[in-house]
């Protein structure tokens, strides 16, 4: 598979020696601990540019032009991912460049971005870390982390009875420590006591310990902002130690299928968010609207996208909109033009605020019968939330 | 109080199954001197392995573990009898080097042939529990902790009292004395090294049915099996089970007392301690 | 005769930024660090024979020492760098007393322990930025890192070429080979084997002082990375431990080759190291230095010969 994308790329580069080609590149990870979330960068990136190149392409100055994509696997390596972010510019001679998966690794391969002063548009980090450096040429499309639990929170201070205590739990990387930095100020805001808050290391398998924590503190909710591989590990050992808090929300894992598949029925009645479903409402210039999206994205790819590939998408049409709007692929110009985009996309309304990152609100979701459904955003409930859950024993 | 019991039986429990993820590593160490950096690749093997049993063949994970460690003896009798019989005889830095390779080869082949989507080993008895005066014992974990001790005692039996064992440790000691006796060191090694595998093997299977799967959680393992052989000590087989409990209780209380990010402070803060102090580890012999 | 042409290699590297090729600098960059590793390793691992998987705590004080010393503390560079190798000396000297008791492998166990003890309380300590890391500020100039990092690798070449023909080198060596009969003659093993460990630290913090001002980011994961540990071991011994310029002939070969892979078929890239260091600790497991010295008399069977020696 990756000796077909080399080879494409490789075609793709050959014919742009001729006509007016914009080449966009990427480090994902495609190999490694986080390949699993980084692959839907690829083929997002990859559907994008081929959907776009059909409808004919970029318009620049009154031209067409196609666009070519040089993807490199990065093997999860943020050392290896910011050497070939330099490359890509240096020797692979890219027009832009799209981002990475991983607040982490957007951290540090946005600084070379800027230090080249080429625009980066990435879809993969949301951490504040990334948007507080006063950097020009970074702009995101994945919505502020300290805002991911915005809506459960709205959504619980609606419930009746309505939790009164929580245990936040996060891991220690950049996007979890955010999360959990503008989830206590939510909860204050709504009068909910955490009665446990804590930090653990990521990649941790063990979360007995704080499980027994949290049966003893009694708490009503739980709240984790982790990887997919320990929220699968969370649930698995809860269950097993017969914790069942009446609420569980988890900023990962509840909109992706194979987490859902992982854990079969114990995945019914988590809780989670996303700033995007497939819904007939948001229309796309390319894609029809976002229920078509996903229906051909399943035709090809044989798994359903969720928020990372739909933003992956989003970073793409951003920088055609930016191109076209700017008439030019001078990358000041183009950047210039990016922090003025304003379209709607099969991903919403895209526009980024004067730090460079996009503003949509989150869905509240909860996986009931197998099938993810949309909760709570913004005012009402949209369903009936599954609460309070019933102990595992009688599930 | 309720909490700190609860705490200690799920320490006691995680290194019973600590436990037996050392017990590979110790016995190739202990016994042949090869110190193994591929075993964490291994006992990732063993999981995947039991896990394909499960979905494919609908072999319920428990019976399916002879079948693993099977599986595993053939791998892991391959990677002595084709790769390690070639270094043996050097420094033995080299064999640490080689298993080196070897781990980032079958770290990279299950990458290749399983992709980086991560699996679980979910039967349907999988989150069963029973408690014990307020405490709540996860049934898969007890039955781990169980199967982890066996074969632990198996192995010393094994090892200490029986004269294919003897002949065994004889044959490691003095190659020499065991060719004119008529022992083929070359499969009596190649035999160890895959006893070695095919505990790891079970050890992976029990850890996929606790934890999740995917290629790289080999490493990890590997650090974690180190320190429990050695805080055990490589002298005795049971030192394990001492190394894997120290280890499970004293993560636990770290994590309940300290925080959880202080756990590998204290796992290998006391490996260290008993390198430094004693390194025989707790149940060797002073020399 | 050999050492006018490594002076010729020394000028000619040094003028590599006259051609304006990016992508050389950078890969050049990279290469010329790992190299200084491996000869700081080798300082330990290769003349004292005593197999260090500590050299990337010695790597990350360093990061660390600019990073907290740039970022949180305003100072100037160099003062990190400073602060960087003052913290790896320390930890040295301080640790190097009861852990080079150890011999062989239990020295090389201990030290990896230390490495995942150092990487945890790190990611726990504030000041660090915990286990998020820390941004350093940006400098837009990939020369001055590049003949940073060529006369650091000068520098510590020259040192272990010293350290080949000084009374300390020849105390190192004898405790390689012999250490009770080192002591016996009077060598003071303890304070040689601190001193080594320490001379060890002072480059392995200087080199991890300048890629973390490089590469602008630095994390636990990265600036501990036992990985990183591993690849400097299969340099020097690739290249021939002990041996004054085989680690970083061994550093270019390898990293020559990984780069290419890793940029050509990034997929096969990562078992390659797997592949390579299989085949060379069978075939030749001295080292290219050795591979030089004696195989071209022997031709072949230098390869037959080592495997029909070590095989069982």
């Amino acid at each position: 598979m990756f000796r077909f994308v080399f080879l494409a790329a490789t075609l793709c580069f050959a014919a742009a020696t001729s006509a007016q080609t914009i080449t966009f590149g990427a480090s994902v990870q495609l190999t490694g601990p986080v390949a699993n979330t980084g692959r839907y960068y690829k083929d997002a990136y990859e559907f994008a540019v081929d959907k776009i190149n059909a409808a004919g392409g970029v318009k620049v100055g009154g031209a067409q032009s196609k666009i070519a994509l040089k993807l490199l696997d990065n093997q999860s390596d943020v050392n290896l991912s910011v050497r070939q972010y330099a490359q890509l510019l240096s020797q692979d001679k890219v027009n832009f460049l799209l981002g990475p998966f991983a607040s982490n690794f957007v951290l540090a391969d946005s600084s070379i971005a800027e230090k080249a002063q080429v625009p980066m548009v990435q879809g993969g980090g949301a951490s504040d870390e990334i948007y507080t450096r006063s950097y020009k040429y970074i702009f995101g499309t994945l919505p502020a982390a300290s805002d991911y639990f915005g809506s459960t929170i709205e959504a619980m201070a609606k419930l009746s009875p309505a939790p009164k205590t929580v245990a936040l739990l996060y891991a220690d990387d950049s996007f979890d420590v955010s999360v959990a930095k503008g989830t206590r100020e939510l909860l204050q805001k709504a009068g909910i006591k955490a009665v446990l808050d804590q930090r653990y290391s990521s990649n941790a398998s063990d979360f007995s310990v704080v499980l027994s924590q949290i049966k003893s503190a009694n708490a009503e909710a739980v709240l984790v902002a982790g990887h997919e591989t320990e929220v699968l590990n969370f649930i698995r050992q809860a269950k097993s130690l017969g914790v069942s808090p009446k609420l569980y929300s988890f900023t990962v894992g509840v909109p992706s299928a194979d987490f859902r598949h992982a854990l079969g029925k114990d995945a019914n009645g988590a809780s989670g968010m996303t700033a995007w479903l497939p819904s007939t409402s948001l229309k796309d210039p390319w894609f029809g609207d976002a229920e078509a999206f996903a229906r051909d994205w399943k035709a090809k790819f044989g798994y359903d996208p969720d928020y990372h590939a739909a933003a992956g998408v989003a970073a793409v049409e951003a920088f055609v909109k930016a191109i076209e709007a700017a008439g030019s692929t001078d990358p000041k110009k183009v950047r210039d033009a990016l922090a003025k985009v304003s379209f709607d996309s099969l991903y919403g309304h895209i526009a980024f605020n004067d730090k460079g990152q996009i503003s949509l609100p989150q869905i509240m979701i909860q996986i009931q019968n197998d099938k993810v459904v949309p909760i709570f955003a913004g005012k009402d409930f949209i369903n009936k939330l599954e609460y309070p859950l019933p102990p595992w024993s009688q599930r | 109080m309720q909490l700190l019991l609860q705490v200690l039986a799920s320490g006691v429990l995680l290194g019973g199954l600590y436990a037996l993820m050392a017990l590979g590593l110790a016995l190739v160490w202990g016994v042949l001197n090869i110190v193994n950096l591929s075993h964490g690749a291994l006992i990732m093997l063993g999981a995947y392995a039991t896990y394909f049993l499960f979905t494919g063949a609908h072999i319920d994970p428990f019976a399916a573990l002879p079948i693993t460690a099977v599986v595993l003896f053939v791998v892991g009798y391959g990677i002595q009898r084709g790769i390690l019989n070639l270094v043996i005889r050097g420094p033995m830095f080299n064999t640490l080097l080689i298993t080196f390779g070897i781990e980032v080869i079958l770290t990279y082949l299950a990458q290749l042939w399983f992709s980086a989507d991560f699996r679980a080993i979910n039967p349907g008895y999988a989150g069963s529990n029973f408690a014990v005066g307020g405490i709540t014992i996860p049934l898969v974990q007890v039955i781990s902790f169980a199967i982890a001790i066996g074969l632990t005692v198996a192995m010393w039996l094994f090892l200490l009292h029986t004269r294919i064992g003897r002949g065994i440790r004889a044959a490691a000691q003095n190659l020499v004395a065991a060719r004119l006796y008529g022992v083929d060191p070359k499969r009596i090694y190649a035999v160890t090294f895959g006893l070695g595998a095919a505990l790891a093997g079970v050890a992976g299977g029990l850890y996929g049915t606790v934890s999740q799967i995917n290629p790289y959680i080999g490493g990890p393992l590997t650090a974690k099996s180190f320190a429990i052989a050695i805080i055990g000590g490589l002298d005795n087989p049971l030192g394990v089970i001492v190394g894997g409990l120290c280890l499970g209780i004293v993560e636990s209380l770290t994590a309940l007392y300290i925080g959880p990010t202080y756990r590998d402070v204290a796992s290998f803060g006391i490996l260290v301690l008993v390198l430094i102090v004693r390194p025989s580890g707790l149940l060797g012999r002073t020399t | 005769m050999r050492i006018a042409i490594v002076v010729i290699v020394v000028l000619l590297l040094a003028a590599l930024p006259a051609t304006g090729n990016t992508v050389l600098l950078q890969f050049g960059i990279s290469v010329l660090l790992l190299a200084t590793l491996a000869q700081g390793w080798n300082i330990i691992g290769g003349f004292t024979g005593y197999p260090s998987f500590g050299n990337s705590v010695f790597y990350g004080l360093g990061a660390y020492g600019v990073a907290i010393a740039m970022v949180q503390l305003k100072l100037p560079f160099w003062s990190g760098m400073l602060l960087g190798a003052f913290l790896a000396v320390l930890f040295a000297a301080l640790l190097g007393v009861a852990v080079l008791r150890l011999k062989g492998h239990y020295f090389a166990i201990c030290t990896l322990g230390l490495a995942f003890i150092m990487t945890a309380i790190v990611s726990n300590l504030e000041i660090a930025g915990s286990n998020i890391g820390l941004v350093l500020p940006l400098l837009r100039s990939e020369v001055l890192f590049y003949e940073l990092a060529l006369g650091l690798l000068v520098l510590v070449t020259l040192t272990i070429f010293w350290l080949s023909r000084s009374r300390f080198g020849l105390g190192l060596i004898a405790i390689r080979e012999n250490e009770e009969g080192a002591a016996v003659m009077g060598v003071n093993t303890t304070l040689y084997k601190v001193l080594a460990f320490m001379l060890s630290a002072v480059f392995t913090a200087l080199a991890g002082g300048i890629y973390a001002y490089y590469i602008t980011f630095i994390d636990p994961a990265g600036a501990f990375d036992i990985a990183l540990n591993v690849k400097m071991i299969i340099m020097a011994v690739f290249g021939g431990p002990g041996s004054v310029l085989g680690p970083v002939v061994g550093a270019f070969i390898l990293s020559t080759i990984s780069e290419v892979l890793a940029t050509k078929l990034t997929s096969v890239a990562s078992m390659f190291f797997g592949v390579v260091i299989v085949i060379a600790v069978v075939f030749m497991p001295r080292g290219i230095a050795d591979l030089v010295r004696n195989g071209r008399r022997a031709g072949w069977r230098y390869f037959i010969e080592n495997v029909r020696t070590h095989r069982l």
